[in-house]
């Protein structure tokens, strides 16, 4: 096979792999699918699975795919990086600053100094450290879960709003009437949300994203370059990595492979060789290569090879360090011991469980059908910093979904079957009397009774004579919570009518 | 300045064009949905696929009917073998939607079918009331709209429209020489596409070979309403108001507020702001019904929901009465609705207050009945 193959092979299998990585996106919220093939992505990844298991002291089955990943960069390296990731296929798309000669026909390297590249080890370091003191807070920094959040969160409503704002154009326009009816009938359930979904923080995530893509114009991949915490693990392991790129005796210093590397690891001035940390088997290099059938081979290399960074034991002490005062410090704050009454947690979660298990990547707030889920800022403490809480303001618990149970790849939130799932008391409802139209206003509303989906409702009307200002008499009807029943679901405060803040709130159970 | 070229203008453009999007995204924290007025479905807990077989229509309306023809129509009616297409003819004052046809000498105000499965009970009562050519001419592009309120339930829980009781008008509806034939509803909890699955509407719509249509929120207009006494202007949903023949088919069930479901009530379906309306329900689901006034309403009270509506979820709560109830007239189907509840119609305030705007009668003792 040809070089020029094989680089296409792996262009071929980058593509594949972001398009299955979409596609999984896509039919999340379908239920057409099994949901423990919708979550794949999240259980090959090994950083977010030794993290959990970590601070969870437990194995989740599922999260045994992983080992496949590390198999794989025992004998290929980073090859995850440049043949599968996501994410780093994302920044391949997208413009970027290459590295060139400089005027003076001298190599120029792109970005900062190459001991900036040991920022994704002290990252991966203050990862697994937090972890092994039981806290997964950083993972938001994982590569996957930043690709599925800010896909979820700000991406996808953005590109239904902008679809739907086109098809409500166009299907005023007689002759594309029936056009984009069926364009519709036919991508709106398989791609699009059936309303428009809101999410917390939306502009937030669209900035981490589009920031870790602009980093491309400082140089080529510097998210996987310098600061990715998986790339880190990956690189740790490629030390030990089979397949190496190796530089033969007769290279004449053409410095086209400098120049084609896409993470800059090539050192002109260190013989052209390569930090296995930082190669990811792109090929790149091999097909600039004029000579390429002699200068540079990949082939299996015995024993361990020294990486430009190894860290010290002082850094790894650091780095520990770092982790547990960070936990400390976490754990310091009031908002751990008085976390939000509005910490309403998906079906079935034991709140310890949740935070040992919960790696943030975003798949139940991708699965959510009502966008109900949304990623928790304060509620939960900082350290629970984007895990999953229920915002019934911008969706209830469907009645009828167990959705976020199936997709949790690290059982973070337990796969409920649907009977118990429909049983499970996650928060109650409490009414503002002050608020309620119909306590405050004395006008009949009872929408929250209506809403109400248990078959012995948990919102019961009460007929009551009130006196008006003007002295006359009506009869009124009057909400009330029978907390006994009451589960928490908060469709009634998603469809209470008034303004802003609902009338009727869901909360932590008071009585805890 | 360097220059722009196109390829980068293009990525500007599309930036910005992203960024606008974004904005609301982030702003609208606020979701503008609001509750609907239809019903769930559940697990089969009896073999209900009985149902489905009823296949001897008794007074199937392309065979000549038993009843006269409205009086209004000029054509005869006694022609014997009458075709599909010639019966349509016949139907001209149907035309306008807003308009429902006119009971007159003959012709009862209003068709109950009592016993039997849900197809037969529809066919009797369309055939009472001169058949469907009445309502539905030839090449009409008909919309039904049965009451599919969310997908929690299965239908023998009596939350959403019996499956067979639409599946039999869409039939009807092909049989009067439709063009087209859609059903379409927008609940409140879960997606229409699930409660279209759960509720067993899909399937048997799809059979008759009608269309479930999912309603898109781009679709939806701001239209005035000329008769309305509280709201002057509401969205409904464009199709709805533009259908040659809209087909009403509401479930009959318990209602917190308004006690009862009935046929008003389920066209709460196609507008948005629906909690917006709960201010003054009864007087704005009358409003609603004057802008929409759907040709014929037919209530399925195979099973009814006696009480923990509109969601239900308890069969204890249902009750099976093999019946359907069928007028042109919304307000007379809902008035004589009441009784399976052992309510008067005086007991429904939207019942009051449209009989009150003159859209129906209300007075079910001096209606024109006819038992079936």
């Amino acid at each position: 096979m040809k070089i020029k193959h094989w680089i296409l092979l792996r262009k071929a299998l980058q593509g594949l792999a972001l398009i299955g990585f979409l596609a999984l996106f896509l039919a999340a919220p379908l239920r057409s699918w099994s949901m423990q093939t919708i979550n794949l992505p999240m259980r090959l990844d090994p950083l977010a699975m030794l993290a959990q298991s970590l601070a969870s002291r437990s194995f989740v089955a599922g999260s045994a795919l992983a080992i496949g990943v590390i198999v794989l960069t025992l004998v290929f390296g980073r090859s995850w990086c440049g043949w599968l990731c996501p994410l780093g296929t994302v920044l391949d798309l997208f413009p970027s600053k290459k590295a060139s000669r400089s005027s003076s026909g001298e190599p120029y390297r792109l970005g900062p100094r190459g001991s900036w590249r040991r920022w994704k080890y002290i990252l991966l370091l203050v990862i697994l450290g937090m972890a092994l003191f039981g806290s997964l807070t950083l993972l938001f920094l994982d590569p996957l879960t930043i690709l599925e959040r800010s896909l979820t969160a700000a991406i996808w409503p953005a590109l239904d709003r902008m679809v739907t704002a086109a098809e409500t154009v166009l299907v005023r326009v007689p002759f594309l009437e029936e056009p984009i009816m069926k364009f519709d009938a036919l991508v709106r359930p398989i791609l699009l949300p059936e309303r428009f979904i809101y999410s917390r923080s939306a502009v937030l995530f669209a900035f981490i994203l589009a920031g870790i893509i602009a980093l491309n114009m400082v140089a080529r991949r510097f998210w996987c370059r310098y600061l990715c915490p998986l790339g880190g693990f990956l690189g740790f392991l490629s030390k030990f990595a089979l397949f190496r790129r190796r530089v033969s005796e007769d290279c004449k210093g053409c410095k086209l492979c400098f120049t084609a590397c896409p993470t800059g690891t090539i050192d002109p001035e260190n013989g052209y060789a390569s930090d296995p940390a930082e190669c990811t088997l792109c090929l790149d290099c091999l097909e600039a290569c004029p000579r390429s059938d002699i200068t540079v081979n990949l082939e299996p290399v015995l024993g361990p090879w020294k990486p430009d960074y190894d860290p010290s034991r002082r850094q790894v002490l650091y780095s520990l360090a770092a982790a547990a005062t960070s936990v400390a410090i976490f754990r310091s704050d009031w908002l751990h011991l008085q976390p939000s009454p509005f910490q309403v947690r998906p079906p079935g979660s034991i709140e310890s469980e949740l935070m040992s298990h919960c790696v943030r990547c975003a798949e139940c707030l991708r699965a959510c059908p009502t966008g109900a889920l949304q990623p928790a800022i304060s509620e939960a403490g900082i350290e629970g910093l984007w895990t999953p809480i229920l915002l019934p303001r911008l969706g209830y618990c469907d009645f009828a979904c167990n959705a976020c149970g199936q997709v949790c790849p690290t059982q973070a939130i337990p796969a409920l079957s649907l009977e118990e799932k429909q049983t499970q008391v996650i928060g109650k409802a409490y009414i503002d009397e002050n608020r309620c139209i119909a306590w405050a206003d004395h006008t009949d509303c009872i929408v929250c009774e209506e809403m109400c989906p248990l078959p012995e409702k948990a919102i019961q009307l009460d007929e009551q004579q009130v006196t008006l200002s003007d002295g006359s008499q009506k009869t009124i009807k009057l909400p009330h919570v029978l907390r006994e029943r009451c589960i928490g679901c908060g469709i009634c405060e998603y469809k209470c009518p008034l303004v802003g803040e609902a009338a009727i709130r869901v909360r932590v159970s008071a009585q805890g | 300045m360097s220059k722009l070229s196109r390829r980068n203008f293009i990525r500007t453009l599309a930036a910005s064009a992203g960024a606008v999007a974004l904005s609301p995204v982030l702003a609208g924290c606020q979701p503008n949905q609001n509750p609907a007025t239809s019903e769930p479905t559940q697990p089969a807990a009896e073999s209900q696929l009985a149902e489905s077989t009823s296949t001897q229509a008794l007074n199937s309306p392309t065979q000549t009917s038993p009843v006269p023809c409205s009086g209004s129509d000029s054509q005869p009616c006694d022609t014997p073998s009458t075709s599909p297409v010639e019966m349509a003819a016949p139907t001209e004052q149907v035309k306008e939607p807003a308009e429902p046809a006119q009971p007159s000498a003959g012709i009862p105000d209003l068709a109950v079918a009592r016993g039997g499965e849900p197809e037969d009970l529809v066919r009797r009562a369309l055939a009472a009331l001169g058949g469907i050519e009445r309502f539905v001419k030839k090449d009409a592009r008909v919309i039904i709209k049965p009451n599919i309120c969310t997908d929690y339930h299965t239908y023998e829980y009596a939350t959403t429209t019996n499956p067979w009781v639409v599946g039999a008008l869409v039939k009807l509806a092909w049989e009067a020489g439709a063009k087209t034939v859609q059903v379409m509803d927008t609940g409140f909890g879960g997606s229409p596409k699930s409660g279209y699955d759960r509720s067993g509407i899909q399937e048997q719509v799809e059979l008759a070979g009608g269309e479930m249509v999912v309603m898109p929120s781009f679709k939806y207009v701001s239209s005035p309403i000329p008769d309305g006494r509280d709201i002057k202007e509401w969205e409904f949903y464009e199709d709805i108001l533009n259908a040659d023949m809209l087909i009403n088919v509401p479930i009959a069930k318990d209602h917190g507020s308004t006690r009862l479901t009935l046929g008003m009530k389920n066209l709460m379906g196609v507008v948005l702001n629906r909690g917006g309306l709960h201010a003054n329900l009864g007087q704005r689901i009358a409003d609603i019904t004057s802008r929409i006034r759907p040709g014929l309403t037919v209530i399925d009270a195979v099973r009814i929901l006696t009480a923990n509506g509109p969601t239900g979820g308890n069969l204890d709560d249902v009750k099976k009465l093999d019946t359907v109830i069928a007028s042109p007239d919304i307000v007379a189907a809902d008035s004589y609705a009441t009784r399976l509840f052992d309510l008067k119609p005086d007991d429904i305030r939207y019942i009051v207050a449209a009989a009150d705007m003159g859209l129906g009668r209300k007075d079910v003792e001096n209606m024109v009945i006819s038992e079936v």
